[in-house]
């Protein structure tokens, strides 16, 4: 079965979007080179030729023009699916995404739901300050919009089609390093149904059970936790490992539990360190468990530079495994 | 510009049409007086002077066509027939507001006649454009129109959507309310063309700029900026230079703009008195009826805040909902 669905993550994108797309005819795909191209990354390989040009359209270099088109769109009933490249070009329509799309479903007072999902590649791949970035704290920061990032080719697919179908506005946050990416590099969640599925919302996925340290991450950054854990598990120390899913909505409930086993938490993020998740995390643990039960925090986060181009500069600023290992050895070793 | 050189081609009976601009400005009246009664805590941008660009729609406009609207858009809402005391009411911060006081004046949604407002200018003209391409998409002759103002058509999403709409023929109409002002900032400085619609070309647009205080040019005109735009030809632009009587906000000392000139402007500008003179003329009304005509609108209205100041109060237990579900008015 795997060997047969081993395919890339951009392959599960494009086809969560065709599985919703033939159950749904207000499901609607705007966006740069999504059409013809099928995507930069090919995460629309083939809609166009599916489901025809007025479904599936490939837009001008005018996201403002293009996201607002999206936000009045799902008020009159669709439900559009609109892609930003790299989410770092999101500062040119943030206009429409912080004031209409996520804010109409409450200024309305209700009247007016927006069913639309921001479907963006985040994340380093080499690309330096103004393309590899993730942002995904700067948009769960703003009221009213979900922000989902998947880790492994099953939650690619289930998140977007849970996206998809949910009424509240959403961002889904691909990870560059991932979309080319097949089902057989991923440790966790590589086997991937053929037919439509839904990843709720909302729900944390423990990864890896462990007792001494828990790991909280996100995306790409729960790829390496779990490469850490494994190298940690040869010292004889358990590392439990806590894929968020979604920072909005955001599941505290298994990460609490969690801590309140361990007493330590790792949060990993590859977003910038400065009133981001990892900071979230940390106040909703301590928050809940009280301060008493944590024993040890750590965070791993961008420094607050903007992403650098040489290879040495962007490894240093980067979350690594090492760096992980070495925040585990030292909460562990602390106990 | 256009003045009234074409023969008026009515949509709706003369006495109707200066009723409802009357209308108009006894709400924005009776908005005020809320204001000063403490009933209003926030801004109040009003459009007072601006009522003929609003009621010119009227007629032409259906029901299924969406209008979206600015922060300045009260008589666009009622020209659309949004239900005037759920919108004083939401104005006025109650929770039998259109919008359950979560809203507010800038921030107006009614769904059941496709009309909204955004309080960021430029803003409305991609939404309204979501609206285009819903029509486009169903094979309907509706249109969606997108109000802006001098300041709007500056935005970059004035650029972006016209750009669309005009790539691929989407039956946008943008009615730019060219009141000559962005705050403090007169169109002359702002703008790189004398007019707004001569940019038209540009966008594969239709356009014609008029005197937006004379309600039959603006009716005529948007009849044609609408069929032009319900034929599958493309956008439309119709420019309605008009004047704004009142500061860009209620409290706007309003020192960028000569005295001199205001009371120039308003006499020169002044929609109701404009529609008022000629009925006369035409013999259509006697100034006694037009007299009662204003004193039932402004009574009605008065009513109808006396009302309102008695509803209750959002209930603050309900900040926090997220409103993932759609309510019914």
């Amino acid at each position: 079965m795997l060997t047969d669905r081993n395919l890339n993550i951009s392959q599960y994108i494009a086809e969560a979007i065709e599985l919703e797309m033939a159950a749904d005819d207000r499901i609607l795909v705007f966006g740069e080179d999504v059409g013809r191209l099928g995507g930069v990354f090919g995460t629309t390989r083939n809609l166009q030729r599916r489901f025809g040009s007025d479904r599936v359209r490939d837009t001008p270099i005018a996201e403002m023009g293009f996201v607002g088109m999206g936000v009045g769109l799902a008020m009159a009933g669709y439900r559009p699916i609109v892609e930003i490249m790299f989410v770092d070009f999101i500062g040119v329509c943030l206009e429409q995404i912080y004031n209409e799309m996520a804010k109409i479903p409450y200024m309305s007072g209700g009247r007016v739901s927006v069913p639309m999902v921001i479907k963006t590649a985040g994340g380093s791949i080499g690309d330096a300050a103004q393309h590899s970035q993730t942002l995904w704290g700067l948009l769960a920061h703003l009221p009213g919009m979900q922000v989902v990032a998947p880790s492994c080719p099953y939650d690619y697919k289930g998140l977007l089609a849970g996206a998809i179908r949910d009424d509240a506005p959403t961002v889904f946050i691909e990870h560059k390093a991932h979309l080319l990416l097949k089902a057989e590099a991923f440790s966790h969640g590589a086997t991937v149904p053929q037919d439509a599925y839904v990843v709720p919302l909302g729900k944390a996925n423990v990864v890896r059970r462990g007792s001494d340290v828990t790991v909280v991450s996100l995306s790409n950054c729960v790829n390496l936790s779990i490469e850490a854990a494994v190298e940690l598990a040869t010292d004889g120390i358990e590392v439990e490992v806590v894929d968020l899913r979604s920072l909005v909505p955001l599941d505290t409930e298994t990460v609490c539990e969690s801590v309140a086993r361990t007493g330590c938490v790792v949060v990993v993020d590859e977003d910038y360190l400065r009133f981001g998740m990892s900071g979230e995390i940390v106040a909703a643990v301590v928050e809940q468990l009280g301060p008493q039960a944590v024993r040890g925090i750590s965070r791993i986060a961008l420094p607050n530079v903007p992403i650098p181009a040489a290879l040495t500069l962007e490894s240093e600023v980067l979350p690594s495994k090492q760096a992980i290992v070495s925040a585990v050895r030292s909460l562990a070793g602390s106990q | 510009m256009e003045t009234s050189t074409v023969a008026y081609r009515p949509q709706v009976s003369e006495i109707d049409l200066l009723r409802l601009m009357i209308r108009m400005r006894a709400f924005e009246e009776v908005v005020i007086t809320a204001a000063r009664a403490g009933l209003i805590h926030g801004e109040l941008h009003l459009a007072v002077g601006q009522e003929a660009v609003a009621a010119g729609m009227v007629g032409t406009l259906r029901r299924e066509d969406a209008l979206v609207s600015t922060h300045r858009g009260h008589h666009h809402a009622l020209a659309k027939e949004v239900p005037i005391r759920p919108l004083l009411a939401e104005i006025c911060e109650r929770a039998t507001g259109l919008c359950g006081g979560y809203g507010g004046h800038m921030h107006l949604f009614c769904p059941e006649v496709n009309f909204s407002t955004t309080g960021i200018v430029g803003a409305s003209i991609p939404l309204a454009l979501g609206y285009a391409y819903a029509a486009h998409l169903e094979d309907h002759d509706r249109v969606a129109v997108a109000v802006t103002g001098d300041g709007g058509a500056q935005t970059g999403a004035f650029h972006e959507a016209l750009s669309i709409a005009g790539a691929w023929k989407l039956p946008l109409v943008v009615v730019v309310e060219n009141n000559q002002y962005a705050i403090s900032v007169p169109i002359s400085a702002a703008s790189p063309t004398k007019t707004i619609a001569e940019r038209s070309p540009a966008y594969g647009a239709w356009g014609r700029t008029v005197d937006g205080s004379d309600v039959e040019t603006v009716m005529n005109a948007f009849a044609d900026a609408v069929a032009y735009a319900r034929s599958g030809e493309g956008p439309a632009i119709l420019e309605a230079v008009c004047w704004r009587f009142r500061g860009h906000y209620e409290g706007d000392v309003d020192l960028y703009r000569p005295a001199a000139d205001k009371d120039l402007a308003i006499a020169k500008w002044d929609p109701l008195i404009r529609s008022r003179q000629r009925l006369i003329d035409r013999k259509v009304a006697g100034g006694e009826e037009l007299d009662a005509i204003e004193n039932e609108e402004s009574s009605a209205l008065q009513r109808l805040l006396a009302e309102v100041q008695k509803d209750p109060l959002p209930d603050p237990v309900n900040a926090r909902q997220p409103f993932t579900a759609p309510r019914a008015l």
